[in-house]
């Protein structure tokens, strides 16, 4: 009893040190270790290990409503991808200081300058306070008509999966001045750091790693608090807090904000690596895939979404170099025998397998 | 190989009967005696160099357009040498026709057949330009008469470009003979123009009432040009008759514009109406969100490809029928996948919908990746069948494909047989039932988990039919499903799960809002729009317009 206990506990707790002897595994394996080593990691390497934390922060925040709350959100693309155009805007900007040439489709749109707004971007402070704020307002707004329309279930995730497809109809028109279908590139700065240097590489990457630790954090923090508890109360059976006088759609609201901040948070990073932003961030199947780590990973329990973004996407970028034409099937069998079978996912059954039978039955 | 060589031979043939025959007919009518007469000062016109070639060749077109097929053939044939540069004059007036279709020898113009002595000092007739334009309208004016509607069509249209050129008498006669009411309008477009040209001012009012009668973009671009000629700006009559006649034109483009946005509104509705019918019985009965129904829709579009493969390979009397024949076809093939799918994986997810949303969009990649394995990514073409090619111009801008009627009249169709299967049958009686109260409808001993066997096939079936009928009016690719599976959502969501009726009205307002808006702001904007405005709707009322009423 105590043994498992303690097992359950540390494991649980557990991953904020393995998250950080990876964030420090990272110069070292570049810098310290010989390439010819296996445990040596190129800067391909550090920066996909990078994309794929911003990934698993991604997947943290849909798990925020989804495994804690009960909404199934299939639009959270929109946020990350909030995130992730309004970086670039701030990066194209820091890369006109740099280079003086105007971004390539804004000569094609016959632009002398940057229209006006986009001078909100110039200070790295400034957009992300700007993110933060834009990303909220949208989210609450969104949510404050939906949660207390009462709608849920099914018919939110096909309502947001309409928004996010809106929004990338959107964004493939090219005279709103946002890149159009070839989307925005040509970074080469942030913050004043060359964007191509390896220690602003290495940076991204570790800054990647620790924003995760520390959302991870805070979010287990508010779980085992009493928002916390209300929220699962909340998923369970809404009707009933309802009647005991709680307001739950302001409970929901607060944690669609909070989730959709994180997600916007984990696009801001995810861009500079990849250097580019262009409208399949906001793809409808990008959204689905969100809550196919999730569910994968294990949903509920905030590891099992790390975990299942980290599996799912790794293994992606593995298989899809070997074989590319078997990935869709690998990804669809696991989904299917997951869904289907392990119905907590690859860390919820591993918690309820460990833990005494019924103490970790979830839905 | 065969077909090229028999074709060579059989040309031959028939010009050597040709000759002959010309030169009999030649030497058989005493009669032709003074039309050879007429024909050398034809020929000799051109050659002369104080000959007067206009009127030769208004001569030519008279002989174009008589009743006299010889006359006819033999002005076609010089008139085109002349364009060709085939035509040479000889120092004795005497003029050939060189290297012809007839043969490679040289052929006398006049006769048309082997010169009687070889002439000498041949040099070719160049004609000017002026002479060249004439002579394409002289070649168009005698197309006019010709038994094929298209080859009537490309003339009207030949003459219409060279409008100025025309000869009035001639193509007066063409449109007193002509029933064809495309060639028609394109004629009396041409003469109204040519009347538009003319100085005096009554000519002028008269051509601008035969432009009004024709009314078309065509004929309002030519009459603006005319207002802003100096010669009318200066009266006043002539630009009030003007402005009134575009007036007219513009309102019946309106109107026809209008009816084409109704229509092309029309035409969407159908592919919205089959795509969501599916999704909405099943959405309806099992609360199943089934992310791979735009994935059916592709499977029933296949199915459609490998029937038109296998009947042009093997009946290729009949292919045109093919769309008839994949209607079954493909609706037993996606009604037996969509099964599939029910009992290897949905039947566990029971009142699991969100999961059951995951699962099935597993298998929407793996079909996707399938089919792109099996067929390849690329678009896959489709054949028209003959019955739905082309259209009919039912009004000035409004233009009627028959692929589009096709669709609606399908879509109707299938929409009816459904609703006959849910009312009167009783697979649609036992459906309904598990619907509205499924564990009382298990009571009284309704197999409710094959009722949803059934009903899943049904969606799968129908999905696959709405494949069918896309392949005529949308490319067909392993990812076209994906574009209609927000849509179809949609569509159920806003029209109420379960409700025929919801699907109808509710796949017809957003097709035709979806094409008033189009024209405005753009198809993504249209799209933009709908969305946002069914979220709205949905806001207010989330179980949407005609929602069942159940007591579950």
């Amino acid at each position: 009893m105590f043994a498992t206990k303690w097992m359950d506990q540390s494991i649980e707790f557990g991953i904020v040190p393995v998250l950080i002897l990876v964030t420090l595994y990272l110069p070292f394996a570049y810098f310290a270790i010989p390439a010819s080593n296996a445990l040596h990691l190129s800067l391909f390497g550090i920066n996909l290990i990078g994309q794929i934390m911003c990934f698993a922060l991604l997947a943290l925040a849909l798990d925020l409503v989804w495994g804690l709350c009960g909404i199934l959100s299939l639009g959270h693309g929109i946020f990350f991808g909030m995130g992730g155009y309004l970086m670039a805007m701030y990066l194209l900007n820091a890369a006109y200081l740099d280079t003086h040439v105007l971004p390539d489709f804004m000569q094609y749109m016959g632009a002398s300058a940057f229209p006006a707004f986009w001078h909100v971007f110039e200070r790295l402070d400034v957009t992300v306070l700007v993110t933060i704020a834009l990303t909220a307002a949208v989210a609450g707004a969104f949510g404050f008509v939906t949660f207390r329309s009462r709608i849920n279930g099914v018919y939110l995730s096909i309502i947001t999966q309409a928004l996010t497809y809106a929004l990338m109809l959107l964004l493939f028109i090219n005279d709103i001045g946002l890149g159009g279908n070839n989307g925005m590139t040509g970074f080469t700065r942030i913050a004043g750091y060359r964007l191509e240097a390896v220690s602003t590489q290495i940076g991204l990457a570790v800054c990647s790693c620790l924003l995760l630790v520390v959302a991870y954090i805070g979010v287990r923090f508010l779980a085992r608090s009493s928002f916390g508890r209300a929220l699962i109360a909340v998923r369970d059976d809404e009707a009933r807090m309802r009647f005991l006088g709680y307001r739950t759609h302001t409970l929901k609201l607060l944690a669609w904000c909070l989730s959709a901040v994180l997600a916007a948070l984990a696009g801001m990073l995810y861009v500079p690596q990849v250097g580019i932003v262009n409208p399949t961030i906001v793809s409808p199947q990008l959204s689905v895939e969100i809550a196919v780590w999730v569910a994968i990973g294990g949903r509920g329990t905030l590891i099992g979404a790390i975990v299942g973004a980290i599996l799912v996407n790794g293994l992606k970028f593995w298989l899809s170099a070997q074989l590319p034409s078997v990935w869709p099937f690998i990804l669809a069998g696991v989904t299917l025998i997951i869904t289907v079978y392990f119905g907590n996912g690859l860390w919820g059954t591993l918690k309820a397998a460990a833990s005494n039978t019924g103490m970790g039955a979830r839905r | 190989m065969e077909m090229i060589a028999f074709g060579r031979f059989l040309r031959l043939g028939m010009a050597v009967v040709w000759l002959l025959a010309g030169h009999l007919a030649f030497a058989a009518t005493p009669g032709d005696a003074s039309a050879y007469a007429s024909r050398t000062a034809v020929i000799a016109a051109f050659c002369d160099t104080d000959g007067d070639p206009a009127a030769a060749l208004g001569k030519l077109v008279e002989a174009g357009v008589s009743a006299d097929q010889g006359a006819r053939e033999w002005a076609t044939q010089v008139m085109g040498a002349i364009r060709n540069g085939a035509f040479a004059c000889g120092t004795n007036g005497q003029a050939v026709i060189l290297g012809n279709s007839l043969g490679n020898s040289p052929v006398d113009a006049v006769t048309l057949a082997a010169p009687a002595s070889v002439p000498a000092g041949m040099s070719p007739y160049v004609p000017s330009i002026v002479m060249m334009r004439k002579l394409a309208v002289a070649a168009a004016e005698t197309g006019l008469f010709a038994a094929d509607r298209e080859a009537r069509l490309a003339a009207a249209q030949q003459v219409d470009k060279f409008f100025p050129l025309l000869d009035p008498t001639i193509v007066t006669r063409a449109v007193h003979s002509e029933h064809d009411t495309q060639v028609l309008t394109v004629l009396k477009l041409a003469m109204a123009k040519r009347g538009l040209n003319s100085d005096a001012r009554e000519a002028r009012l008269a051509a601008i009432q035969a432009v009004a009668e024709v009314p078309s973009e065509a004929a309002l671009t030519s009459l603006e040009n005319f207002i802003l000629q100096p010669g009318v700006q200066s009266d006043p009559e002539v630009i009030a008759a003007a402005k009134k006649a575009i007036q007219g034109i513009n309102t019946w483009l309106m109107f026809g514009r209008g009816l084409s946005i109704i229509f092309s509104g029309l035409s969407y509705a159908g592919v919205l109406l089959l795509t969501a019918l599916g999704l909405s019985i099943v959405f309806g009965l099992m609360g199943v969100i089934n992310l791979a129904h735009g994935e059916f829709i592709m499977i029933g579009a296949y199915s459609t490809y490998l029937v038109e493969r296998f009947m042009q390979s093997y009946l290729p009397g009949v292919f045109g029928a093919y769309i008839f024949v994949a209607i079954p076809v493909a609706f037993l093939i996606c009604a037996a996948c969509a099964m599939l799918l029910e009992f290897f994986v949905i039947r566990f997810l029971y009142r699991r919908p969100l999961e059951t949303l995951l699962a099935t969009w597993a298998v929407s990649i793996a079909l996707i990746k399938l089919v792109q394995v099996l067929f390849g990514s690329q678009n896959v073409e489709f054949v028209t069948p003959d019955f739905l090619n082309g259209g009919v111009q039912v009004s000035p801008g409004f233009f009627v494909t028959y692929n589009r009627v096709f669709a609606i009249v399908l879509a109707l169709l299938i929409f009816l047989a459904t609703f006959a299967v849910i009312r009167f049958t009783k697979l649609g009686l036992l459906m309904r039932a598990t619907t509205q109260l499924r564990d009382t409808a298990r009571c009284l001993g309704v197999p409710a988990p094959r009722i949803d066997r059934l009903a899943f096939g049904l969606g799968g079936g129908l999905a696959g039919l709405a494949g069918v009928v896309l392949t005529q009016i949308a490319s067909v690719n392993p990812s076209m499903g994906t574009g209609f599976v927000v849509d179809s959502f949609m569509v159920v969501v806003l029209g109420g799960a379960g409700s025929l009726a919801g699907t109808v009205v509710s796949s017809l307002a957003l097709g035709e809002i979806n094409q008033f808006i189009e024209p405005f702001y753009g198809a993504v904007a249209a799209k933009v729009v709908v969305l946002l405005l069914i979220v709205l709707i949905i806001q207010k009322r989330p179980q949407g317009l005609f929602a069942l009423k159940t007591r579950s």
